[in-house]
């Protein structure tokens, strides 16, 4: 393990990549505070400037954007109550409030304190439990594979779909509908090209990343009215007041970040729960442990109730890397558009990861603590600064990042047709986000179609073209019955409750 | 405007299904792929058949469904958006990428409001003259002129 940190701080420190560090962190900041745009777009439009990169260099500057992404998202909860992403949400619960109260460098720089620990817990949990994990998955075989990819899709879709597992499964199977389109990589058929020869290669998956996750949100963002009004409202935002925090608070919220910090972590492991559940039920939880009094102060600005999702949600975004660095399967949106970004330099995440690409493995790992270091560094003394950004007006950032999205794509292809398809693309996302799909699971769908398949088609060849493997043998039997869980574990838990509470109501009915 | 959403998407996804299931057939077939038990059909067999199932349940979920209002949306600056993208895509190869960046960028500012001339020209040519310096002096990436500098002589 000491070698691979070697490794890994080796790499991480060279100057070139500190600067894709900084820039990361800086870039994801501006980015994620603009209300509308989260992590998963600030990610999708670094994707085009990596691809000039090495692996390792690309993929600390996607790190360095996520991270910054889920802070700068923060800013603009706590300054103008328009949370950058859904993480963010429970932030402006308390957050906003006291920025009404005349505190926002006070919330400000307790998020940044807060997001710094509950980052640096994460990766180290990271370092301590991701070689662990992939050591273990490397006898993992084919059919295991399948299975853990059938998890990936059910788990995200289970926790994805805010309460409807059906749209967000449909949304999953629409992605492996996408995936199909091209030359299919076994025996080389063409399918669902209609003889059209811009989709033998079929559709790519930057072009899909940012038609749905930038030039859908940039457009949802200019056409919904309320954040319009929040992007009015912004200019108030300069007046911070103090930034510093009294012994007594720190000495308040420190065990809450503690606490915040392990629990997001691991859910942020758990594929598809990702930093927004984390956030939500750290708030739950430490609202659920506080006396009365405390309670009381939730929901108007307590201490207590900005720094717990802010831990949550930093440990979380450490803690989807693990399942993405080790099983190749992502822990969130944001991080399925990472894993895209892998496979577009050839480099398959998963249990080999650490053995045939070391220096990315570790890297990542290593990145991850010193991008907290940078984005404490550097967002601290700049939040004055960083907050007058939100003063750009919105009549000049939007055609931007629109230009950036649709060059981004067509300096990779050199190929105008990809412009429309793009177009068509966001049309239909925000078709499917009006009609309230979640977005995600279809990434999440077109990342793993196609090693799905692969995986599914080899361990048949394996096994005699019989599907017994899937009870048979003991890994991908449990890897099956936990998808199944995570699928029917809630609608059938529903079901036992509403039955439970019918023969509750039949018994009194029969006593009286 | 009121609409029962789950309905309508579960309607849209269940045409997409028989859709992506009626061109499956087109997909060319290799001989002896009759004894093959997973072939290129295989996947989207199951992907058409476990989509129109989910459709169907979720079709069935949403008979109570209430109608419920679309939020207020300005539809207006949606579409024109959309038709600047397009316009974008359309002009890029025949006026090249200087022309029809600026084009794209002013044009955008100005949907969007902004009419100070100043910030409209200080935001578009200058911006785009430094992207475009930075893709093809620095980092070497050939951009197409576009017919409008080849008539140009440049």
């Amino acid at each position: 393990m000491w070698e691979g940190i070697y490794i890994g701080v080796t790499t991480a420190v060279m100057p070139f990549n500190l600067l894709m560090m900084f820039v990361g962190c800086f870039a994801g900041t501006f980015i994620g505070m603009l209300p509308g745009l989260g992590p998963v777009s600030a990610v999708a439009l670094m994707i085009p400037v990596t691809y000039g990169l090495d692996p390792s260099s690309g993929i600390i500057l996607m790190a360095g954007v996520y991270y910054g992404a889920v802070f700068g998202a923060s800013t603009s909860s706590i300054l103008i109550n328009a949370p950058g992403c859904a993480s963010t949400v429970v932030t402006a619960f308390d957050g906003y409030p006291m920025a009404q109260q005349g505190k926002a460098g006070k919330a400000l720089a307790l998020a940044a304190y807060s997001s710094f620990t509950g980052g640096t817990i994460g990766a180290i949990f990271l370092v301590l439990f991701a070689p662990m994990l992939a050591k273990v998955s490397l006898s993992f075989q084919s059919s295991d594979y399948f299975a853990l990819m059938v998890l990936g899709l059910t788990a995200v879709a289970a926790f994805a779909g805010k309460g409807n597992i059906l749209k967000a499964l449909m949304m999953c199977i629409l992605g492996l509908m996408l995936s199909t389109v091209g030359t299919d990589r076994s025996n080389g058929v063409e399918r669902f090209t209609y003889g059209s020869i811009e989709f033998i290669d079929g559709l790519s998956f930057l072009l899909l990343a940012m038609a749905t996750f930038a030039l859908a949100e940039v457009v949802m963002s200019v056409m919904d009215k309320t954040t319009n009004a929040q992007q009015a409202q912004s200019n108030d935002a300069s007046a911070l007041g103090s930034m510093k925090l009294t012994k007594a608070e720190i000495k308040e919220v420190a065990p809450t970040i503690l606490r915040s910090s392990v629990l997001g972590f691991v859910v942020g492991v758990l594929p598809g729960a990702g930093a927004t559940i984390a956030s939500f039920l750290a708030y739950g939880v430490e609202r659920n442990l506080s006396s009365k009094e405390d309670k009381e102060k939730f929901g108007k600005g307590s201490l207590r109730g900005l720094a717990a999702p802010e831990s949550a949600n930093n440990a979380a975004s450490t803690g989807s890397f693990v399942p993405m660095l080790t099983l190749g399967i992502p822990g969130s949106g944001t991080t399925a558009v990472m894993l895209g970004a892998l496979i577009a330099y050839g480099i398959q995440p998963g249990p080999r990861l650490f053995i045939d690409h070391p220096d990315v493995f570790w890297s990542v790992i290593v990145s991850m603590y010193l991008g907290n270091i940078v984005l404490l560094i550097l967002n601290l003394p700049l939040i004055p600064y960083i907050a007058k950004l939100l003063e750009i007006p919105r009549s000049i950032l939007i055609p931007l990042i629109l230009f950036f999205s649709l060059t981004g794509v067509y300096l990779v292809s050199f190929n105008a047709f990809d412009i429309q398809v793009m177009v068509i693309i966001c049309i239909c996302a925000i078709g499917l986000k009006l009609l309230d799909f979640p977005l995600a699971p279809m990434l999440l769908g077109f990342i793993l179609g196609g090693m799905l398949e692969d995986n599914l088609r080899r361990a048949l060849l394996i096994n005699d073209e019989s599907m017994s493997f899937l009870w048979e043998r003991p890994l991908t039997a449990v890897i099956m019955s936990l998808a199944m869980l995570a699928l029917f574990g809630q609608p059938l838990l529903n079901l036992l409750r509403a039955k439970l509470r019918q023969g509750k109501t039949q018994d009194v009915f029969d006593a009286e | 405007m009121t609409l029962a959403k789950d309905r309508i998407g579960a309607l849209i996804f269940l045409a997409l299904s028989i859709g992506y299931g009626l061109s499956i057939p087109l997909i060319p077939d290799y001989p002896g792929d009759e004894y093959e038990i997973f072939t290129a059909k295989t996947l989207p067999t199951a992907l058409a058949i476990i989509g129109g199932l989910l459709s169907l349940a979720l079709l069935y979920g949403a008979r109570g469904e209430e109608k419920s209002a679309l939020p207020e949306l300005d539809w207006a600056i949606a579409f024109k958006l959309i038709a600047l993208m397009v316009s974008y895509g359309l002009i890029l190869e025949s006026l090249g990428f200087l022309i029809a960046t600026t084009i794209f960028l002013l044009c955008g500012y100005w949907l969007l409001g902004e009419r100070r001339k100043w910030l409209l020209f200080s935001c578009s040519l200058p911006l785009v003259l430094c992207f475009w310096y930075g893709l093809t002096q620095l980092l070497d990436i050939y951009l197409a002129p576009g017919v409008v500098m080849q008539w140009m002589g440049m």
